[in-house]
């Protein structure tokens, strides 16, 4: 392969590189970092690319092992992530002031439920433990098979299919618990709090039923919700979907509050 | 002949090795030693996976409450169990072979976990011997492990298989 072939397939990958990487990192430098390192270290080792897996797989298991490198001496969030960081933004005027700033100079910053959706989704996640969190990513959300997922990380189907499964049950057990859009016993109710402060002209019931995960709530099993969560994610570009800026913005402020958290409670 | 053949399908049943997920003890007078065995459709890794993730256990197996600390070569851990809620169990992990064997051992007694692969299946047997010389002045107060035993199996079996079907 030619290194003009590569570029130009390495740049049909890269959105959704991207948001893989971003989604493990939740951090929008490191993001931009391990990209770059991913399309140097690929350009280095192309003449080794055989063709035996698909480029865009070998591709994503360069990125998968720069980015397991960069998150393996970092701590794994907290189930509650969403509540340390609510807590933290309470008490910080200044992340309300640049929020309210950015939603009004921004055209990609209007408040959307299903993107918060996607970015609650991306906080919590990191709190599986890491080969979960990346075949649960790999498989749910970019569409790779186990036997694809197994070579992106270098292990066994078996093992792609135990990390997978525990990941599901895990996440499903927490959203069960949390979620207010899909149990009306969820104690988290940020969507429409933030809808509320963020976006207040905006009808919250009249977006909601336009989300199949939350129409379907009261009589979908739990696997087919947790399935119609990945569709959510699936649908979103974090960088450059309508309101990327607004979740970008939120994410960053979790990602810095998650750092001292876990700092403090070392 | 035929007597043969119930003779041989009557060792089988009786067998302690037999895998059919039916616990088996054996009393003397200083220990009791519990045994089930199963055959399992699955993968052994995912098998060892299950056994060696504490955080994960109570997700799967009805007869553990809670297990604290990680299942690794000489650590501790804490296990609370269905067989008597009210006491916490302090274990240590004495040995471990990945995919094969893997050893707990209490005050007064030891389990031992192996996984044999045997063509597409994998057997699983668990077994704990618990006993010493005081050990005829309690034993009755002891409750059998049978039932307990024969849940563990049984959910490990369903969820390994479980996993195993996934595509």
């Amino acid at each position: 392969m030619t290194s003009e072939t590569f570029n130009q397939e390495f740049e049909k990958i890269k959105p959704q590189l991207k948001s893989y990487i971003l989604r493990m990192t939740a951090s929008v430098q490191d993001t931009e970092d391990l990209l770059q390192d991913t399309w140097i270290r690929a350009n280095e080792k192309l003449d080794t690319f055989k063709g035996i897996s698909s480029l865009k797989t070998w591709i994503f298991a360069i990125a998968s092992n720069l980015t397991i490198d960069n998150l393996r001496k970092k701590k794994r969030w907290p189930e509650n992530v969403t509540d340390i960081c609510k807590a933290a933004a309470k008490e910080d005027p200044r992340h309300f002031q640049e929020t309210m700033k950015l939603i009004e100079s921004s055209n990609y910053a209007k408040f959307e439920i299903q993107e918060h959706i996607a970015f609650c989704f991306t906080c919590i996640a990191k709190s599986l433990p890491l080969e979960q969190h990346l075949c649960l990513l790999l498989k749910e959300i970019y569409d790779f098979k186990i036997k694809e997922v197994a070579t992106i990380l270098q292990t066994t189907e078996a093992l792609v299919k135990y990390h997978l499964h525990t990941a599901r049950q895990k996440m499903i057990e927490i959203f069960e618990g949390r979620c207010a859009l899909i149990n009306q016993e969820g104690i988290c109710h940020q969507c429409s709090e933030i809808n509320g402060i963020f976006n207040p002209k905006q009808n919250i019931q009249e977006e909601l039923v336009k989300i199949k995960m939350v129409r379907e709530a009261d009589k979908a099993d739990k696997e087919h919700l947790f399935d119609l969560r990945m569709e959510v994610l699936k649908d979103i570009d974090p960088y450059s979907s309508g309101a990327h800026e607004l979740q970008l913005h939120h994410l960053e402020h979790n990602r810095r509050v998650m750092e001292e958290y876990l700092k403090k409670n070392e | 002949m035929k007597n043969l053949i119930t003779i041989l399908l009557l060792m089988t049943s009786l067998s302690p090795m037999a895998q059919n997920g039916k616990a088996i003890t054996e009393k003397k007078t200083f220990s009791r030693t519990t045994t089930v065995s199963i055959a399992i459709e699955s993968d052994v890794s995912i098998l060892w996976a299950l056994l060696t993730n504490a955080a994960d256990f109570p997700r799967w197996n009805s007869t553990i409450t809670s297990i604290d600390g990680d299942i690794e070569q000489g650590k501790k851990i804490r296990l609370k169990s269905t067989l008597d809620t009210k006491r916490t169990f302090k274990l240590k992990v004495k040995e471990m072979v990945p995919d094969q064997k893997m050893v707990w051992k209490g005050g007064m007694g030891k389990r031992v976990y192996t996984l044999k692969k045997s063509g597409d299946q994998v057997i699983f047997t668990m077994s704990e011997k618990i006993g010493g010389l005081m050990f005829p002045l309690f034993a009755n107060k002891i409750p059998s492990f049978d039932e307990s035993f024969e849940q563990f199996a049984a959910d490990l079996k369903k969820e390994a298989e479980l996993i195993a079907q996934a595509r």
